[in-house]
C-alpha cells in the first residue's frame, strides 16, 4: 500500500509539472489561435538560463528564479508575440505550425551553440535530494512537494485571474469574439501578448521544476521533448479547458509512474513504453475526439502556388539530372556520397510537397515513415552477406507498401479532424517510434521467433541491386537517386495537373464546397496520406543505404522537424522547395558547420569568427523559417520567378550560360577550386534576375478605377472599362459619368 | 410531390431556435423562392438540407427518400447541389478548373462522364468562356457567383440550392443570370433561390416561401406574397409594433 | 442645425471585403443629438457602413470624420475611446462570459463596473437576476438587452446600432427602441441601421435609404417611408 501511495504521489508530481506546462500552452492557443510547438523549447531555454545563473555563475537560487521566471520568461513570450505571432493572422495552419517549429529548432540550435551539448550539466532538486518529509510512511522530497504546491497555486491563480480580474475576463472574451473586444475599447493584440508572456512563464517554470525530477541531467533535445509530452494533457481539455487539462496531466503523470512501478521488470521495453506513454495517450485522445463540423468559410490565406505543367516539370527534371551529372564530375567519392544522401532527403521532402503543398495536410514526422520503410527493408529485403549483401527490388517495394499502410493507420484517427490534429498525430507517432521502436535493440521471442527490431541501435542497409544496376558505386547511387527524384517530381506534377490533383487542391481551398460536390473528404485525405507515406518510405530506404548504416537518431523528430521547416522555407507548394529542403536538411547543415570548422583549423587566428559564422548560419536557417509568415509561398520559387523577366533577354542568358560553361571547365580542369566555382555560380544565378529587372521596361501598372482618366488620355477603351466595372449599360450619359468619376476621385 | 422537401425541421444554436418547424417543398422544373429578413434562418435551412448542419428535429426528403442522416457528400451524390452566400471558390484553381473539378469528383465516384466536354458545355451554358482561364481571385464577385453555379451544375444535380446568387452582380449580369435560371428550370431542374433582390425573386419564382424568426410565415405565388400583410410586416415592421 | 459640425460624417466613403467592393461612395451625416436611421434591404451595405463607422473595416476611399476631424485610419479600440459605442449585428455579447463579466469587459473605455451594473440592472431587472448566468444561455431578447447595456453606463458620444431587431419578437423590439428613445432624450446621438423601418422611423430625425452600396435618398422619415415598400418588395 505504501508503495502504491508513493508511486501515486510521484505520479501526481509529474502530473503537476505537465499541468503547469500544458496550461501555458492552452492559454496561448485559446487567445491567439496559434498552437505553440516551441513551448517545450521555451521551457528548455529558460531552464538553461536558470542553470547558467545558479550553477554557472553561482547566483543564489531565489535570485535566479526571480530573474528567469519573473523577467526572462514573460519577456520571451511577449517578444515572440510582438515579433512573430502577431504577423501570422490569415495564414494557413501549415504556416503557423512551421513558424513555431522553426522557433523550436532555432531555440535548440541557439542553446546548443551557447551551451555545448557534450558538457554535462546537472540540476539539483530544490533544498537538495535529501530534504524529505514523511507522511504516514510515505516519503516525499521537498522538491516534489514544491511541484505540487506550485501546480495548485497555478490552478488557483489562473482561476482567480479568469474570474476575478478584468484582464482575465477580457482574455476569455478574446476567445469568443476579438472584434467585440475592440468595440469595447480593448486591444486584442495586447491581450494576446499578455497571454504569451504568461504561457512562456509557465513553460519556463515547468522546465525548471521537471529537470531535477527526471534525473537532473540538462539536455536540450530531451527537455524540449519532455515538455512536448504536455501536449497530450492539453488535448484532454481539447486545447480549451484548463481544468480538464489539469485532470489530463494527472492521468498522464500517474499512468507513467504506474507503468514503471508495476510492469514486470523482465519486460525490456517498459522503460521505452514509459517514455512514449504521453504520445500514445495523445493518440488515443485524438481517436475519441468528436468530429469537426465542416465549416462554411473558405480558407482565405495568403499562400499562392502556381503548379508547373507536367511538360515543364519534365524539362526541369532533365535539366536537374544533367546538372547533377556535371557537378558530380567535379567531386570526389566522399562528396558524392554526401550529395547522394542529400538527394534521398529530397525524395522524402517530396512526400511533403504532395501532402502539404497539394493537399494542405501536415506530416511533422516524415523521417519516421522513412524509418518504417528502412526497418522493413532491413528485415525482409537484404540478400547475401558482408560486402556482397544487396537490397532487392522486392524488398524496397515491400518497404514502400508497408510504409503506406502504416501511414494510413497513423492518419486514420486524425482525418476527421482539422489539420493541426493530424500534425499532432504524426508528431506523436514520430516520438513514439523514436522511443519505442528505434530503441528496441534487444531480442524478443514471440511464438518461437527470435528477433530484434533495431539490433545494436544501428541498421546496416546495403545498396540496392536491380539486374545490372548496382548502387554500390557512389556515382551510380547519386544518379539513380537524382533520376528517382526527377521521376517522382514529374509524376507529382502530372498528378497535380490531373483530376486527382484538382480534387486535392479543392479540398485544401474549401473542404465544405468539396464535400458539396460529392467528394468523401476522409477517403481523399486517407489516400493522399498513404501515397505520401509511401514516398517517404522509399526515400527513407534510400537514405539508409546511401550512408550504408543508420542509427535511430537519424530518424529523430528533431531531424524530421528540420526537414519540414526547410521544405516550407524553400516553398512547400513547389518541387524546388523539396529539393532545397531535402538537400539542406540532409547534408546542408553538416556541410556548413564542417566548412567553417575546417576554415577555423586552417586559419587559427580567425577560429572564433569562423566557428561563430558556422553556428550563426545554422541558427539563421531557423530564422528564415520564422520569416515564413512574411513570405508563406516559399523562397526558391521567388528566385525562379525572378527569371521570368529574362524571357526576352536571349543575349543575356546566352552570355551567362557561356560564363557558367567556362567556369565549369576551369573547375573541371582544376584551375579554380570547387568552392570558387560554387560561389561564383551562386553569384551569377543571383545577379541574373537583377540584371533582367534593370533591363526590362517599367511594367505597365493598371490605373485604379478611381484615378482612371486623371493623368492619362480618356480613351474609348477606358470608358468601356469604367462602364464594365460600374455595371452600366454601354454609351449611357458619357459626359455626366465622366464628371462624376472625376468628382469621386 | 415535391422533389425536395423539409418536414418540421427545427435547428437550435444553444438557446436560440434558428429554424422552427419549417416544412417547404421544392418542385422539379420550377424555381422556388425562399425569402425573409436577415437572420430569418434561410442559410441555416440550406445548411440543414445539405448536411452541414444537423437539425434538432424534423426530416429532409429527397425524391421521397429520407436523407436527414446522410453526410453532405452522400447527399451531393444523390443530386443535391448548392452555392454559398459567402463565396467558397477554390482559390488556387482557375475558373475552368473550378468547374472541371466537380466533374473529376463525379468520375472518381464511378460515374461515366467526359469531363472535358462537359466542362466546355457548362462554361458555354453559363457564359463563362471568356474568363475560363483566369484565376478565380481575379474575377469580380458577380461573375464569381456564376462560377459557383457552373460548378454546381457540373455535379449533374436534380436540385440546385442558390444562396444569394445575384448579390454583387451588375444589372446586366443579373439579367443574363435570370435567363440562365429560367432555362435550367425549363430543362427540369428543381431550383431553390434565396435572394435579397426581391423584384428578381418575384419575377422568376412560381412559389415563394417566406421565413421570419425561423418560422414559415407565408407560402404562395409572388402576387399572394406581395399582398400578404404578414410579409410586409416581416420586412418593414408592422404598424401595430410602433403604435 | 445643418450649420453645425456633424458628430459623425461619411463623405464619399468606399469600402471592400478583399477584392469585393461593397460601399461605392456613401455620404452620411449624424448631427449632435439627432437620430439617423439607415434603411434599406439586405445587401445594400448598411452593415458595412456601420462597420466602417465603428473602425472595424478600413475605408478604401473617401473620408470618415468624427466631430469634423478626419479619422480614416482609426481602429475599433480608438473609436471606442473616442466615444463611439457600437452594438454590432447579431448579438453583441460574449456567450461564454456571464452577464456581469460581459459588463466588466465593456469597461475598456474607462467606465466603472459598478456604474455599468447599476445602469444595466435598473433598466433591465432581468439582467440583474441573471448576473451570474452565461450570456450564451440567455434568450435572444435578454442578450440584446445586455448588448445595449454597454451604451447605458459608458456615456458614449454616439451610439451605432446595427439591426437591433434581428431575430427578436416585436414586443422585445419595441422595448429596445423605448430604451434607445430614452437615451436620445438624454442627448445621445444615434446612427441606427434597421430593416424594420417602421419601428425606427418614429424616433428618427433623418432617414437614409441605402441600395447597392450608396445612399440613394435621404430626408425626413415620412418622405422616405413612402419609397420603402417599393424598394424592398419591388411591388
Amino acid at each position: 500500500m505504501t508503495t502504491f501511495l508513493t508511486f501515486t504521489i510521484l505520479g501526481l508530481v509529474l502530473g503537476a509539472v505537465y499541468a503547469i506546462a500544458a496550461s501555458g500552452l492552452v492559454l496561448t492557443y485559446t487567445t491567439s489561435g496559434i498552437f505553440n510547438f516551441a513551448h517545450g523549447a521555451q521551457a528548455m531555454l529558460g531552464t538553461f538560463l536558470y542553470w547558467q545563473f545558479t550553477y554557472g555563475w553561482g547566483w543564489p537560487a531565489w535570485l535566479s528564479l526571480i530573474v528567469v521566471v519573473g523577467v526572462a520568461g514573460p519577456a520571451m513570450g511577449a517578444l515572440l508575440h510582438t515579433l512573430i505571432m502577431k504577423g501570422l493572422r490569415e495564414t494557413a495552419d501549415v504556416t503557423k505550425i512551421v513558424v513555431t517549429v522553426a522557433i523550436l529548432l532555432g531555440m535548440v540550435y541557439l542553446s546548443q551553440w551557447i551551451w555545448h551539448p557534450e558538457d554535462a550539466r546537472i540540476m539539483e532538486m530544490f533544498f537538495g535530494a535529501g530534504a524529505k518529509i514523511e507522511f504516514g510512511g510515505v516519503v516525499v522530497r521537498v522538491h516534489e512537494l514544491i511541484c505540487l504546491v506550485v501546480a495548485v497555486a497555478v490552478a488557483i491563480g489562473l482561476r482567480l485571474l479568469f474570474t476575478r480580474t478584468r484582464v482575465g475576463v477580457v482574455m476569455r472574451g478574446a476567445v469568443d469574439d476579438p472584434d467585440l473586444l475592440r468595440l469595447g475599447g480593448h486591444d486584442p493584440d495586447r491581450i494576446a501578448m499578455l497571454s504569451w508572456a504568461m504561457g512562456s512563464t509557465l513553460a519556463v517554470l515547468a522546465g525548471i521544476l521537471v529537470t531535477p525530477i527526471g534525473g537532473g541531467a540538462l539536455e536540450a533535445n530531451q527537455l524540449t521533448l519532455l515538455v512536448i509530452d504536455a501536449f497530450a494533457a492539453a488535448m484532454f481539455g481539447r486545447l480549451r479547458s484548463i481544468p480538464r487539462t489539469f485532470a489530463g496531466a494527472m492521468v498522464l503523470g500517474m499512468a507513467a509512474t504506474y507503468v514503471m512501478a508495476f510492469f514486470p521488470t523482465e519486460w525490456t521495453w517498459t522503460g521505452n513504453l514509459r517514455v512514449s506513454l504521453p504520445m500514445i495517450i495523445l493518440f488515443v485522445v485524438l481517436i475519441v475526439l468528436p468530429q469537426d463540423r465542416l465549416r462554411v468559410a473558405a480558407v482565405r490565406t495568403r499562400e499562392r502556388y502556381r503548379p508547373p505543367t507536367p511538360r515543364s516539370a519534365a524539362v526541369w527534371g532533365v535539366a536537374l539530372v544533367a546538372a547533377v551529372f556535371l557537378l558530380a564530375l567535379l567531386m570526389d567519392d566522399g562528396s558524392i556520397t554526401t550529395f547522394a544522401l542529400g538527394m534521398t532527403f529530397a525524395i522524402i521532402a517530396l512526400s511533403l510537397t504532395l501532402l502539404t503543398g497539394y493537399a494542405g495536410e501536415i506530416n511533422l514526422a516524415p523521417l519516421s515513415f522513412g524509418a518504417v520503410g528502412t526497418i522493413i527493408a532491413f528485415h525482409f529485403g537484404v540478400t547475401g552477406s558482408g560486402l556482397a549483401s544487396r537490397l532487392t527490388l522486392w524488398g524496397v517495394l515491400l518497404a514502400v507498401l508497408v510504409t503506406a499502410v502504416v501511414g494510413g493507420l497513423v492518419a486514420l484517427p486524425a482525418l476527421r479532424l482539422r489539420g493541426l490534429y493530424l500534425a499532432l498525430a504524426t508528431m506523436a507517432f514520430g516520438v513514439f517510434l523514436s522511443n519505442m521502436v528505434l530503441r528496441d535493440t534487444v531480442e524478443h521471442t514471440v511464438f518461437g521467433v527470435t528477433f530484434s527490431i533495431f539490433p545494436n541501435g544501428t541498421l546496416i542497409v546495403p545498396p540496392l541491386r536491380v539486374g545490372p544496376l548496382d548502387l554500390r558505386d557512389p556515382r551510380t547511387f547519386l544518379m539513380t537517386a537524382t533520376v528517382l527524384f526527377a521521376l517522382i517530381a514529374v509524376g507529382l506534377a502530372a498528378l497535380r495537373a490531373g483530376g486527382y490533383g484538382r480534387r486535392l487542391a479543392a479540398m485544401k481551398d474549401s473542404p465544405a464546397a468539396t464535400a458539396m460536390l460529392g467528394q468523401n473528404l476522409v477517403k481523399l485525405k486517407f489516400g493522399v496520406f498513404m501515397l505520401s507515406a509511401a514516398i517517404a518510405g522509399l526515400g527513407g530506404v534510400l537514405m539508409a543505404s546511401a550512408g550504408g548504416s543508420v542509427a535511430g537518431d537519424n530518424f529523430s523528430i528533431m531531424a524530421s522537424l528540420a526537414l519540414v521547416m526547410l521544405t516550407v522555407v524553400g516553398g512547400i507548394g513547389y518541387i524546388s522547395g523539396a529539393l532545397f529542403g531535402g538537400l539542406m536538411a540532409g547534408v546542408g547543415f553538416t556541410i556548413m558547420v564542417a566548412t567553417f570548422n575546417d576554415l577555423a583549423v586552417v586559419h587559427p587566428s580567425m577560429e572564433t569568427i569562423y566557428k561563430t559564422i558556422g553556428q550563426l548560419l545554422v541558427v539563421a536557417t531557423a530564422l528564415i523559417g520564422m520569416g515564413v509568415g512574411e513570405n508563406p509561398s516559399g523562397n526558391v520559387h521567388k528566385i525562379v520567378e525572378g527569371y521570368r523577366t529574362l524571357r526576352g533577354a536571349k543575349g543575356l542568358l546566352a552570355g551567362a550560360a557561356a560564363v557558367e560553361a567556362v567556369l565549369y571547365v576551369l573547375a573541371l580542369t582544376g584551375v579554380v577550386g570547387n568552392w570558387w566555382f560554387a560561389i561564383l555560380t551562386v553569384c551569377l544565378a543571383m545577379a541574373l534576375p537583377v540584371a533582367g529587372r534593370m533591363r526590362a521596361e517599367a511594367p505597365v501598372r493598371a490605373t485604379p478605377l478611381e484615378l482612371a482618366g486623371l493623368d492619362e488620355p480618356y480613351t474609348d477603351e477606358l470608358r468601356e472599362r469604367l462602364d464594365r466595372e460600374l455595371g452600366l449599360p454601354v454609351r449611357e450619359r458619357t459626359a455626366g459619368k465622366e464628371a462624376s468619376v472625376h468628382a469621386a476621385a | 410531390m415535391p422533389l425536395l422537401e423539409t418536414r418540421d425541421v427545427t435547428v437550435r444554436f444553444g438557446g436560440n431556435t434558428a429554424v422552427d418547424g419549417v416544412g417547404i417543398g421544392v418542385e422539379a422544373g420550377r424555381i422556388t423562392g425562399l425569402i425573409g429578413p436577415n437572420g430569418a434562418g434561410k442559410t441555416t435551412l440550406f445548411n440543414t438540407v445539405t448536411g452541414l448542419q444537423r437539425p434538432a428535429a424534423g426530416r429532409v426528403l429527397l425524391d421521397g427518400a429520407d436523407i436527414t442522416r446522410l453526410a453532405p457528400a452522400r447527399r451531393a451524390r444523390l443530386g443535391l447541389a448548392r452555392t454559398f452566400q459567402r463565396l467558397e471558390l477554390f482559390l488556387s484553381l482557375s475558373v475552368r478548373d473550378n468547374v472541371r473539378v466537380a466533374g473529376d469528383v463525379l468520375r472518381a465516384t464511378g460515374r461515366k462522364v467526359d469531363v472535358e466536354k462537359e466542362t466546355d458545355r457548362v462554361l458555354a451554358r453559363t457564359g463563362l468562356e471568356d474568363i475560363a482561364d483566369l484565376e478565380v481571385s481575379a474575377i469580380p464577385t458577380g461573375r464569381a457567383r456564376v462560377v459557383e453555379v457552373a460548378r454546381a451544375l457540373m455535379t449533374e444535380p436534380r436540385v440546385l440550392l442558390l444562396d444569394e446568387p445575384a448579390s454583387g452582380q451588375t444589372e446586366r449580369e443579373t439579367e443574363a443570370f435570370a435567363g440562365l435560371l429560367t432555362g435550367l428550370a425549363a430543362e427540369g431542374l428543381a431550383i431553390c433561390l434565396v435572394e435579397h433582390d426581391l423584384p428578381l425573386v418575384m419575377r422568376l419564382c412560381t412559389t415563394i416561401h417566406v421565413l421570419d424568426h425561423g418560422r414559415l410565415i407565408a407560402s404562395g405565388t409572388p402576387k399572394e406574397i406581395q399582398e400578404s400583410p404578414e410579409v410586409v410586416a416581416a420586412y418593414i415592421g408592422s404598424e401595430e409594433v410602433t403604435g | 442645425m445643418n450649420e453645425q459640425v456633424p458628430l459623425l460624417e461619411l463623405a464619399g466613403a468606399r469600402a471592400a471585403y478583399g477584392p469585393i467592393q461593397v460601399l461605392h461612395g456613401v455620404d452620411l451625416k449624424v448631427h449632435p443629438g439627432s437620430v439617423v436611421a439607415l434603411l434599406g434591404p439586405n445587401g445594400g451595405g448598411k452593415s458595412t457602413t456601420m462597420k466602417v463607422c465603428a473602425g472595424l473595416l478600413p475605408l478604401t476611399g473617401g473620408e470618415l470624420r468624427l466631430a469634423g476631424r478626419r479619422v480614416n485610419g482609426m481602429t475599433a479600440q480608438d473609436a471606442a475611446r473616442l466615444g463611439v459605442c457600437s452594438i454590432p449585428e447579431g448579438r453583441g455579447v460574449f456567450p461564454n462570459l456571464t452577464v456581469r463579466e460581459n459588463l466588466w469587459a465593456a469597461t475598456g473605455t474607462g467606465a466603472r463596473l459598478a456604474d455599468l451594473e447599476e445602469a444595466a440592472y435598473s433598466r433591465f431587472p432581468i439582467l440583474g437576476e441573471r448576473r451570474h448566468q452565461l450570456a450564451g444561455s440567455l434568450s435572444g431578447g435578454q442578450q440584446q438587452m445586455l448588448a445595449l447595456s454597454r451604451a447605458l453606463g459608458t456615456d458614449p458620444a454616439i451610439l451605432l446600432l446595427d439591426e437591433l431587431s434581428m431575430g427578436l419578437a416585436p414586443m422585445i423590439v419595441t422595448q429596445m427602441y423605448d430604451t434607445v428613445a430614452q437615451l436620445v432624450a438624454e442627448g445621445l446621438s444615434v446612427l441606427v441601421a434597421e430593416q424594420f423601418a417602421r419601428v425606427v422611423l418614429p424616433i428618427a430625425d433623418t432617414a437614409a435609404l441605402m441600395l447597392h452600396g450608396r445612399v440613394v435618398a435621404s430626408g425626413r422619415p415620412g418622405d422616405i417611408e413612402d419609397q420603402l415598400s417599393s424598394s424592398y418588395l419591388g411591388g
